[in-house]
């Protein structure tokens, strides 16, 4: 927490995904999706200095460092800030696509079932 | 030529000196007599021959192009468009087959075949009906010709009784397959249900079973392109056809002990990567250049690909490979004559003219790393990737998709990433060239609402383009009792107009905010708040807000910013914190800084207060309930702390609990939006789709302009599959929504 340089907006939404998938509706997207996403969050450039967050949707789990059980179905990367749009609704994950604000690596039926629904909202105080 | 070689199939079709050939004949009479159409529709040049001979004779009037690969020197241009892609489907030799054609026929068929008779064919066949008897071999020939001429006269062909003719299997799939495709010919104005019934009636005459099985893909819209498919199915072996490829591929894999070694070898000579960093660089320069609408970047990457394909491919010297429908194929591809869509291959549409021009141009800088390309692969002997690579397309030819994935696990990561997309969506029984098309409408009109957001997001109050307000006596006045009801949209309307009047007026900035805050929109009020700050730089209420607004969009930096200045401006704690500013926070020492203050008044709840919020930064929610439930202890009838403990809750996934919060929040304030959108948060988090959108609609009814509960309930509505609302949602129709989901 102290480690200001490393803080990024996902952080928040990674942290909250791995409480969400303790839930029942958190269950049932392991039930319905069932794959495992590897998420680089770079702070400003795709590729520089990235964040690596496994969302594992076959174990339920979501957690920073890449993925230990051998190769996600898909890989995302992302600048922190587009993230946070996709993750929130903001931003549709196609058009993001077509800006080149996201790149996909892996399973092309695997990154199509990468959506915002997966995402918990955040609420706001 | 095109037309006979694509009817015979060429050499593939069975064995060329086979008795029972007919088609051929077949395809000679008909080409003979079309040409004599020809002559009579050039008196007329608007009108449309009843089967598309006349392209494909024109076509094959112009000179040879010796090499595929040659023809990309040449500058597209629309209308000899057509012409080249029919020219694709014919190859050097063939003229040659097509001579020898004519030899075998002419002694066993002495009804005029050669192409000399043949201008009375169609004369001779409208008035005299067929002789059916006579050796099977001339009773065949006869009888199609009659077929043939049924459909010059746009008849409906009448099905005969025919002897017995003892066609093998083989002969009968040849005759089906090409009657169908020819049939699509003649009648192309006609309906499909038109043409089966013609084929049908050919077809049961001559006792061929008319089951689809191995009439290759459904028919569409795309005749020519289907014509292709149909004859790369023939191709194989029949009627075994699975069999018949099994076979060739485990050939090839003998030959090849390991299938992915040229896999391998590549990556090896190429370090991976290479090839896609140098496409990526290539593709960045398209995109600076901004001439290519977004859209098109898929098919262009497409074709950029199969290119350099072609390229490779044309550098083999092999003259069989050479003259192979598959180099043909990939060299229209890669001029984007035939482009990929839902699926299916189809000639390009739009005319490329202008672009692919200016593609042409840019490509040109590019060239000498594809032929470093093709030279390094010519080297390692070009054999071996090339059949192993037509082995995989035999495997796959059936099925468009299929073709594209084993591509990419090829290791040609980009192009199956640029446009694998579409074909995958297409996987998923979705019209993938629809939604890119929804997508790319969407991201425009993204870009026009871009321009009024960005404003706000870069901390500039957007103001409302009508305000009945203005010119109002006492606006201030107006907004606070507005505010008071409870009437935030109105509020800020009128407070907007004060503002306006009195840009130094602290108090008009800071309850703009609270208002936007409110009603959940956080990039107005930290731009409303940023005004009442620089008006009263130390107002304590002002400072917490933009804390409490930053923290929101998880900016925490500009978050612990303000709850430090809020710290230092205090009167009572200013003390405890150090004099001078520092140049960026660390959320420990802050919250240290105010837990000594907590302990320096534990029955202040506003320390209590900044003191959640500063928890939540730090996402250690249970400490934040806790100063929440403390202050709340305090301030019972903050209907705001009602809501941030609710928030804090919910995203500590304690959702019951947050709902039970929110209920306070809004007995106290029923028109707190926010409060209203983060119930829908709170349902949508635990599942309960439709209870969500029920709360998004309400909160948006009370204010239109919130977006973030616009993006909600569009994902609820796909949630809860109440994708017929989406439409609702998407044109922001309230009362339609209102109507569907009350609350």
């Amino acid at each position: 927490m102290a480690d200001n340089s490393s803080q990024l907006k996902s952080d928040a939404i990674f942290e909250q995904m791995k409480l969400h998938l303790t839930t029942d509706a958190g269950k049932a997207l392991i039930k319905n999706i069932g794959l495992v996403y590897q998420i680089n969050i770079a702070p400003k450039k795709i590729g520089f200095n990235e964040k690596v967050y496994v969302v594992d949707l076959k174990k339920g789990d979501c957690k920073e460092g890449p993925y230990e059980g051998g190769k996600p179905d898909a890989t995302f990367s992302f600048k922190d800030d587009d993230f946070v749009k996709i993750a929130t609704g903001k931003m549709n994950p196609q058009i993001a696509f077509m800006r080149g604000a996201m790149k996909i690596k892996g399973s092309i039926s695997a990154a199509q079932k990468f959506t915002p629904d997966i995402f918990p909202k955040p609420s706001k105080m | 030529m095109a037309m006979r070689d694509l009817v015979t199939g060429a050499p593939s079709c069975g064995e060329p000196s086979s008795s029972s050939n007919p088609l051929g004949a077949l395809a000679n009479a008909l080409i003979g007599s079309s040409s004599k159409t020809q002559e009579r529709l050039k008196e007329i040049p608007t009108s449309v021959s009843t089967s598309s001979n006349g392209n494909f004779l024109a076509g094959s009037q112009e000179p040879l192009v010796s090499l595929p690969g040659s023809e990309f020197e040449q500058p597209l241009h629309p209308n000899i468009q057509g012409s080249q892609f029919l020219q694709g489907f014919r190859s050097a030799d063939q003229n040659r087959l097509s001579d020898v054609w004519d030899e075998i026929q002419r002694p066993q068929l002495p009804f005029a075949h050669g192409s000399q008779n043949m201008t009375n064919i169609p004369l001779e066949y409208a008035r005299v009906q067929p002789d059916l008897n006579g050796p099977p071999q001339q009773v065949l020939s006869s009888f199609l010709h009659s077929f043939v001429n049924s459909s010059q006269r746009g008849m409906p062909f009448r099905p005969t009784s025919l002897p017995l003719l003892g066609l093998s299997e083989g002969d009968k799939q040849c005759i089906r397959d090409r009657s169908t495709i020819m049939a699509r010919h003649f009648f192309a104005d006609k309906g499909e249900d038109f043409i089966n019934g013609q084929v049908n009636a050919l077809l049961s005459s001559l006792e061929i079973d008319t089951d689809a099985r191995a009439r290759g893909p459904v028919p569409g819209r795309y005749p020519e392109l289907e014509e292709y498919w149909n004859e790369s199915q023939a191709m194989r072996p029949a009627p075994h056809v699975a069999d018949g490829w099994i076979n060739e591929f485990a050939q090839n894999r003998v030959e090849h002990a390991d299938p992915n070694a040229w896999a391998q070898s590549y990556e090896q000579q190429h370090s991976a990567n290479g090839w896609a960093s140098e496409f990526e660089h290539e593709q960045s320069q398209l995109g600076m250049i901004g001439q290519m609408r977004g859209a098109n970047i898929p098919n262009l990457a497409a074709m950029e690909q199969t290119r350099m394909l072609a390229h490779t491919l044309a550098q083999n010297n092999d003259p069989k490979f050479q003259n192979s429908k598959f180099l043909q194929f990939v060299s229209k591809m890669s001029r984007g004559e035939i482009t990929i869509e839902e699926n299916q291959f189809k000639p390009a549409t739009v005319a490329p003219g202008d672009w692919a021009a200016e593609y042409e141009q840019q490509y040109n800088g590019g060239q000498s790393w594809a032929d470093q390309f093709a030279h390094e692969e010519l080297s390692r002997g070009p054999q071996g990737w090339v059949n192993e690579f037509s082995a995989e397309r035999e495997q796959h030819g059936s099925v468009n998709d299929e073709w594209v994935n084993e591509f990419s696990k090829l290791n040609v990561n980009d192009w199956a990433d640029e446009f694998g997309n579409q074909v995958a969506e297409g996987a998923f029984g979705e019209t993938s060239a629809d939604s890119w098309a929804e997508a790319y409408d969407e991201y425009m009109n993204e870009q026009a609402a871009l321009k009024q957001q960005s404003d706000a997001s870069r901390g500039v109050y957007v103001f409302s383009d009508l305000n009945p307000y203005v010119g109002h006596p006492n606006p201030l006045k107006e907004g606070q009792e507005l505010f008071r009801k409870g009437l935030l949209s109105e509020a800020v309307l009128a407070l907007e107009a004060e503002v306006l009047k009195n840009p130094e007026n602290a108090e008009g900035w800071r309850l703009l905010g609270i208002a936007h805050a409110e009603n959940d929109d956080d990039q107005q009020a930290i731009a409303a708040m940023m005004r009442a700050q620089e008006a009263d730089p130390t107002n304590l209420e002002v400072l917490l807000s933009l804390g409490v607004s930053h923290t929101n969009e998880l900016e925490q930096q500009a978050a612990l910013k303000y709850l430090y200045s809020w710290l230092r401006h205090h009167p009572k704690y200013g003390s405890i914190a150090p004099q001078d500013q520092p140049v960026s926070f660390y959320h420990a020492d802050v919250s240290r800084l105010f837990t000594d203050a907590a302990q320096m008044a534990p029955d202040d709840a506003d320390v209590h207060i900044v003191l959640g919020v500063l928890y939540n930064l730090s996402r250690e929610y249970d400490k934040a309930i806790e100063s929440f439930k403390t202050a709340l202890k305090l301030k019972p009838r903050d209907y705001s702390l009602w809501n941030k403990l609710g928030a804090t809750q919910a995203n500590s996934v304690q959702s019951a609990d947050a709902i039970l919060a929110y209920q306070q929040a809004l007995d106290l304030k029923p028109n707190y939006v926010r409060a209203w959108a983060n119930m829908g948060i709170s349902y949508a988090n635990q599942g309960m789709y439709e209870d969500s959108i029920r709360y998004y609609v309400r909160a948006l009814a009370m204010n239109p302009k919130a977006d973030n509960a616009w993006q909600y309930l569009r994902i609820s509505l796909s949630c809860a599959s109440r994708n017929d609302m989406l439409d609702a949602c998407d044109s922001r129709n309230l009362d339609v929504l209102q109507k569907e989901f009350p609350l």
